[in-house]
């Protein structure tokens, strides 16, 4: 299931909620008018701003729950980037390849990169991945030093145990070489 | 009867397919500009949007593109963000007639026709007014928008 159709069925899903919590509400509201002015302290704007509340913590909630449900432990893969100083790349954009299979192609607007040069981490990909050998290439895209057109590429070959896998490429600055440096790792 | 005509308006912006309808969020995408800046709709939350899907080959697209060229110049400080998608993919043809007209937005490339596929266009021109919260105001199909309807409506939502 592509993440736009995850999107999509969640925001279903909490504005199927956000409309029992209306009507909840509406009910609830019923009731405060019958009980007349001596109980009703509260403005309407207080009840909707709990409601808000309400209604966030329970699309974080739905959000975390989906989650778990789509991409569980045994069989979970994240892929994340990071850029360290980066002074040597201006990043573009970012295909990764899981098996072969392209699984992401992310452009990055500038506010992105500022985002990341500020430590920001990105998570690029998030799938599911049976147990065994598995191999991720990732294509980097963007300009080099000097100004130049610069495509690079990082490989990760790892077997896949029963549990979720955690993977990184980080974009950082050899400065012996003055040249960009891709890497791909596995966090533990 | 009050609850089911909440939950249809809730629910059915969310479920419909083809172009977004009034009252729909605008699909989210990031496109290269003629400069090869890279540039995501929803970076512009916050202000009021434009979006003017065109081809090198489409005549009425042209008039459509004529037409916020005009806009954009005649108003000032408020100016809405106007964003033109060329559906085609070349960034050459596109280059071409940005040029031709003087745009003075950004001409975006559809490379994979992705975004195209996205807000379904089917004819063109093809022009989507964003609000500030990315909801699409209004959808004029096969034909410019009336200058005149949409200045009104981008006043009306700039001063919300």
């Amino acid at each position: 299931m592509n993440p736009n159709m995850q999107r999509a069925r969640r925001r279903r899903l909490v504005c199927a909620i956000a409309f029992l919590a209306i009507g909840a509400a509406l009910a609830g509201g019923r009731a405060v008018a019958a009980d007349g002015a001596a109980a009703g302290v509260r403005s309407v704007d207080q009840d909707v701003q709990v409601l808000k509340k309400q209604l966030v913590d329970l699309n974080r909630d739905l959000f975390k729950l989906e989650e778990e449900l789509l991409y569980p432990a045994s069989t979970q893969v994240a892929v994340f980037l990071s850029v360290d100083v980066g002074t040597f790349f201006a990043l573009d954009s970012v295909t990764l390849k899981v098996d072969d299979k392209e699984v992401a192609n992310y452009l990055y607007t500038d506010r992105e990169v500022q985002a990341l040069h500020r430590g920001g981490v990105q998570k690029l990909f998030l799938g599911n991945l049976k147990a065994g050998s598995h191999e991720i290439v990732a294509f980097f895209t963007g300009k080099g030093p000097n100004d130049r057109d610069y495509r690079r590429g990082a490989t990760l070959k790892f077997d896949k145990a029963v549990g979720a896998k955690y993977v990184e490429l980080r974009i950082s600055d050899r400065e012996a070489s003055l040249q960009p440096e891709f890497v791909v790792r596995q966090w533990e | 009867m009050l609850a089911a005509a909440l939950a249809g308006a809730l629910v059915y912006p969310l479920i419909a397919h083809g172009t977004p309808a009034v009252g729909a969020a605008a699909p989210d995408f990031v496109l290269k500009d003629l400069a090869g800046h890279n540039l995501r709709l929803s970076e512009y939350r916050g202000d009021v949007v434009v979006l003017s899907f065109w081809a090198s080959w489409c005549a009425p697209c042209r008039d459509a593109l004529s037409q916020l060229n005009a806009m954009a110049l005649v108003q000032d400080g408020s100016t809405p963000v106007v964003l033109s998608v060329n559906i085609e993919g070349d960034a050459a043809r596109a280059a071409s007639v940005a040029e031709s007209l003087q745009l003075k937005f950004p001409t975006l490339v559809d490379a994979r026709q992705s975004v195209g596929r996205q807000y379904d266009v089917e004819h063109l021109p093809l022009t989507l007014l964003v609000d500030r919260d990315g909801v699409v105001r209004g959808v004029w199909s096969k034909q410019p928008a009336q200058t005149s309807e949409l200045s009104r409506q981008i006043k009306e939502l700039e001063s919300k």
